[in-house]
């Protein structure tokens, strides 16, 4: 196999892309075809590529050691493979769901266009063909929140690229300072200490990758996009794609450019940054009344874990870290498709106005039901496997606090899917949406094949875990050690395991008691949390977006750029409009005064250059 | 033919043209639009007929002897070969927008005029290899840029015209006495015979006077918002192709490839500019005339170039030789963009627009990748210019000033994206159709460029590393 092949990835969505745009409306079958037929290639070679392992593409590009450097080795090739499955997911989906939706040509454009830079960036073995490949997803970021079409879409969206773009700036940086250490900008090579500038690099580098993963605070665009995007996007970038990426580099981070240790300040640092999130995001959610917006809150949410489990720097950790990623991203997608499904045939995604459809949309709900289980953590899906091993990492890196604060999130986590289910699909039938069918198969497929999914890799966890996580952590410095997953008990009875159980055991009460108190509306249950004292206030203010960094953010950039303009720029203009201008009037005023045309003004003029050029004479006679 | 005649062709075809024009007003006006097409074009294509000889690292110094020692010589080198081509090649495209675009007005002879022989004396100050002549096309640039901005006539705009002639003339003249200096301790004006001269403290502030009020960096930059006034094209060639170029580019000549900067120079040089695009770039957020925002923008770029320029390393050279390609692409594109906007709704506060998407989507397109190359986004050219700088800012020790680049990059960020939402999305306030297909045309080919500039940068890298190589000599 040539190296050649790793091309194939960046170009062939790329093309495809550009012919998807170009191809007018009403070619849509064509269109149709050729996306779908085309995310099946990138998967065929998404498996021959996973199984070719080792190849390197290097070809000189800018000069001065930036070279377009692409490198498939065990790690990339896996999120190679898993993004290729997404993207088929979505764009069999999407031939139904954006079918009428206006710019549906250019969504479908634009998910291959995200697919190329994705491709690229996973595959980039040099630092400026990754920030190239990263940085370009800020385009097609732009462009498909806009397509949702809504008069706040282009605010959200503009917000989505300004917070992902500040994230990438400081990627940049972190990567000029790595280079200014290391001498090289090959991603292979690069391998040091986080001591001193390398530590700021290393925490530039995990803004970039924890900002494109969504973790808190770079955040706050998500929620607003699951309003003004479509469910599609949800599905497709927040829940799936950037996940991928921002974990993938988040690792390579931590493991490969970095020698992160379990109990450096830069661990506890991802830690708490990791911690943070779970429990505040899932705090958000659980109160949310609408699906889309409490499912973005648990894409952030979920984001927590990932970043915990890499920051442990324990093998279990990571490895349950990178094992959670791709399991968020199969049953996020698989929530996100299905919230699709529901609003596709109801029109709504609004909890109130939504109940009892699991008779007529029974496998929307048994997929909704088989992903909501797993995110929760319930035994045998997946979700439970990889919290598992968070829990089990954070423990041992003794820091107790952080696999507490994991079980605070599961508590909520459950909570609120109980809620969501019960007041979507359960309870009795609501009255506001008319009789509805099933989605067509195109949209029940991609969820049920997630279902699928969530439950394999949980039933039969070892092989995923064995075949695609343990090779990425072999021959690392630190985590080097063979991981070892019989050691660990990952199944149901274990210390660990039952305190996690206990904490559903305890969610299911407090949505019961929270259901009962509030008239019993299942959409009413997280009210009995929001009524605690403090956290009313504290919701409002979250509500009201004091809490948010980028409205923070923008009123910083409008009251400095209001300084700059006021303070430094106007009073030098002023200078130049003003006092210039004022002064050179008055000095030619004066001088205009003094040819008055009397003759002895004149004489006296003369006289005083006499006298002058007299003393000069003088002096230079000396 | 060989290099001597094309380069003598490349400057002296465009001013003989310019003085050419109203000759051609006199038969027709159809016949001026294409003789200026024609000297355009001839103009943009002689400078790309040298690639070849500079990817080749070829040096050629052409002279001719003439009174008191002024020799007048050329410099045919990568360098200028790069710049020229850049030049001349955006300038053509505005040139063919010109047509669609002044139509209507009057004195259309002497605004051709003054546009082709901008761009000649361009070329000329270009490839000068003597620091006299370089100030004398350097003035004559100024005369047509007067000219040019109050081509309107109205008062006020002559008034701005004049701060304009008068910032930039003063800044000259304070740069000439630096010149005087270094005749004084070098005794020749000839550049090629005092390369790895170390220029005195004196005579480097007197020289940065008139690269900084023709680059119109803070404080000697507000002439360039007030500039605005002139017509949408000349606007575009002021700030992509010409005249904010000039102070870059001497720079470039003069701090990099001729003479050695004193140390404490090179420390405060980088802070000055910085200062600079940052500031430009909060006064463009709170800006609302669409063009006064443009030309904050370009201040705040031009910051950039200097950055990368005075960070003395081959990845800051070539980061800022190839800013001065790429944001000219994309400058040029915004502006043309912003013409057709304003020559269409009749206003130029934002504020005022709205909705423009729907009737002019081509236009908003290419707004938005020129926007995009500005930015600094990938897979748009800019990106690579901007990141390049950043990184050599960082590679020689500067990690404060590359945070505040890259925050002055997410301040650029969020007011481009302000305009675009305000004049393009949203309700539409004035709709209003593109109408000239030439303006539309060019428009959207700079848009393409800026795409293609980045998707295929290896091409212009090549020459500017071989520029690079070739000017800092001192670094091999």
């Amino acid at each position: 196999m040539t190296p050649k092949i790793l091309l194939l990835p960046i170009l062939l969505p790329a093309v495809l892309a550009v012919v998807l745009l170009l191809l007018p409306r009403t070619l849509r079958l064509l269109r149709d075809i050729l996306a779908v037929a085309g995310a099946a290639v990138l998967l065929y070679y998404g498996f021959v590529l996973f199984s070719a392992k080792d190849l390197r593409l290097s070809v000189p590009w800018l000069g001065m050691g930036i070279d377009f450097d692409l490198r498939l080795y065990h790690f990339s090739s896996f999120i190679l493979l898993a993004l290729a499955g997404f993207l088929i997911l979505i764009a069999v989906y999407a031939t139904v769901k954006m079918k009428d939706a206006p710019r549906s040509g250019e969504f479908m454009a634009y998910v291959f266009l995200t697919a190329a830079f994705a491709n690229g960036a996973v595959l980039s073995n040099n630092f400026v063909p990754l920030v190239f490949f990263w940085e370009g997803l800020l385009v097609t970021l732009y462009g498909l929140i806009t397509i949702g079409g809504r008069p706040t879409s282009g605010r959200t969206a503009v917000k989505a690229v300004l917070i992902s773009g500040f994230c990438d700036f400081a990627m940049i940086l972190g990567i000029g300072l790595l280079w200014t250490v290391t001498g090289t900008l090959t991603m292979s090579e690069v391998s040091v200490e986080p001591t001193g500038l390398a530590a700021v690099a290393f925490v530039m580098m995990m803004i970039g990758a924890a900002g494109k993963a969504g973790a808190m605070p770079f955040h706050t665009w998500i929620p607003d996009a699951a309003v003004d995007a479509p469910v599609t996007f949800m599905a497709f970038l927040p829940a799936a794609f950037e996940k991928l990426l921002g974990i993938y580099l988040l690792a390579r981070v931590a493991l490969d450019f970095f020698k992160l240790r379990p109990g450096s300040g830069l661990s506890i640092l991802l830690m708490v940054v990791g911690a943070v999130t779970i429990v505040l995001a899932v705090l958000m959610a659980l109160i949310q009344k609408d699906l889309k917006r409490l499912l973005s809150y648990h894409a952030v949410s979920q984001v927590g874990y990932m970043v915990l489990g890499i920051g442990t720097a324990v093998p279990f950790g990571i490895a349950g870290g990178i094992f959670h990623m791709i399991n968020h991203a199969m049953y996020k997608s698989g929530l996100f498709l299905s919230a699709g499904s529901v609003e596709h045939r109801t029109g709504t995604t609004d909890l109130k106005k939504l109940g009892g459809l699991r008779r007529e949309m029974p496998l929307t709900a048994f997929g909704f039901v088989v992903c909501a289980l797993a995110i929760s953590g319930v035994w045998p899906l997946n979700g439970f496997v990889s919290k598992e091993m968070v829990f089990h990492g954070a423990l041992e890196t003794g820091y107790t606090v952080f696999a507490i604060a994991a079980w605070v999130g599961a508590i909520f986590t459950f909570a609120s899917f109980l809620k969501a289910g019960h007041a979507v699909f359960f309870g009795e039938r609501s009255l506001e949406v008319p009789k509805v069918r099933e989605s067509q198969p195109a949209i029940v497929v991609p969820v049920l094949v997630l279902a699928a999914l969530c439950i394999t890799f949980g039933v039969y966890n070892k092989l995923p875990l064995t075949v695609f996580i343990q090779p990425i952590l072999e021959g690392h410095a630190e985590a080097g050690a063979h991981l070892d997953f019989t050691s660990h008990a990952l199944d149901i009875f274990n210390p660990v395991a039952l305190i996690s159980i206990g904490c559903l055991v305890l969610a299911f009460l407090i949505h019961r008691l929270g259901f009962l108190k509030f008239g019993r509306k299942a959409y009413m249950a997280s009210a009995l949390i929001q009524n605690l004292p403090g956290m009313r206030q504290a919701y409002d203010l979250a509500e009201r977006r004091v809490f948010d960094p980028y409205e923070q953010g923008v009123k910083v950039l409008q009251g400095l750029s209001t300084v700059l303009f006021k303070a430094v720029d106007r009073p030098i203009d002023f200078f130049f409009e003003k006092i210039v201008t004022v002064s050179g009037e008055k000095f030619t005023g004066i001088l205009r005064k003094a040819h008055n045309g009397h003759y002895a003004n004149y004489l006296a003029w003369c006289l005083a250059g006499l006298i002058i050029l007299a003393g000069v004479i003088g002096l230079l006679a000396k | 033919m060989n290099v001597e005649t094309i380069v003598l062709l490349t400057v002296l075809v465009p001013i003989a043209g310019s003085f050419a024009t109203p000759l051609a007003g006199l038969v027709a006006g159809r016949v001026r639009s294409v003789w200026a097409i024609l000297v355009g074009g001839v103009t943009a294509v002689l400078p790309l007929t040298l690639v070849p000889f500079a990817l080749q690292g070829g040096e050629l110094v052409i002279r001719k002897s003439l009174a008191l020692g002024l020799d007048f010589v050329l410099i045919v080198d990568p360098l200028s070969v790069f710049m020229a081509g850049v030049s001349s090649f955006v300038g053509f495209l505005i040139v063919i927008y010109s047509v669609g675009y002044v139509h209507h007005d009057e004195n259309q002879n002497e605004y051709y005029l003054m546009v082709l022989l901008f761009i000649g004396s361009m070329m000329g100050l270009v490839f000068s290899g003597n620091l006299i002549f370089l100030y004398l096309f350097w003035e004559i640039i100024a005369i047509a840029c007067w000219r040019l901005i109050g081509f309107y006539r109205e008062p006020a705009h002559v008034r701005k015209a004049d701060k304009a002639f008068l910032m930039t003339f003063f800044g000259a003249v304070v740069m000439l006495l630096g010149f005087v200096q270094i005749y004084g301790l070098t005794n020749t004006f000839d550049i090629t015979a005092m390369r790895g001269t170390v220029l005195p403290g004196s005579a480097v502030l007197l020289i940065l006077f008139g690269m900084f009020s023709k680059s119109t960096t803070v404080p000697l930059h507000t002439w360039l918002p007030d500039a605005g006034v002139a017509p949408s094209t000349v606007t575009a060639l002021l700030h992509a192709a010409v005249l904010v170029k000039i102070g870059v580019y001497a720079f470039a000549r003069l701090f990099i490839y001729t003479f050695r900067l004193p140390d404490g120079w090179q420390e405060a040089i980088p802070i000055l500019v910085m200062v600079s695009a940052l500031v430009a770039a909060g006064a463009a957020a709170v800006e609302n005339d669409l063009k006064r925002i443009l030309a904050y923008s370009t201040i705040s770029q031009i910051g950039y170039i200097f950055l990368g320029f005075s960070m003395m390393n081959a990845a800051g050279i070539s980061g800022s030789l190839l800013f001065i390609l790429m944001h000219g692409l994309a400058k040029a594109g915004l502006f043309l963009c912003a013409g057709i906007v304003i020559h269409a709704v009749h206003t130029k506060d934002i504020r005022e627009m709205g909705g423009l998407i729907k009737t002019m989507p081509v236009t908003a397109v290419a707004f938005l990748v020129c926007a995009f190359s500005v930015i600094g986004i990938p897979p748009f050219g800019g990106f690579f210019s901007k990141f390049l700088v950043i990184l050599a800012t960082v590679q020689a020790g500067h990690a404060w000033l590359a945070a505040v680049a890259l925050f002055t990059a997410v301040l650029t960020m969020y007011y481009l994206f302000k305009v675009f939402s305000l004049v393009f999305l949203g309700e539409a306030r004035h709709p209003a159709p593109e109408r000239t297909k030439s303006m539309v045309f060019v428009v959207a080919l700079l848009a393409v460029l800026s795409l293609a500039a980045g998707l295929f940068v290896a091409y212009p890298m090549k020459l500017v590393n071989i520029a690079t190589t070739q000017m800092s000599w001192w670094l091999r």
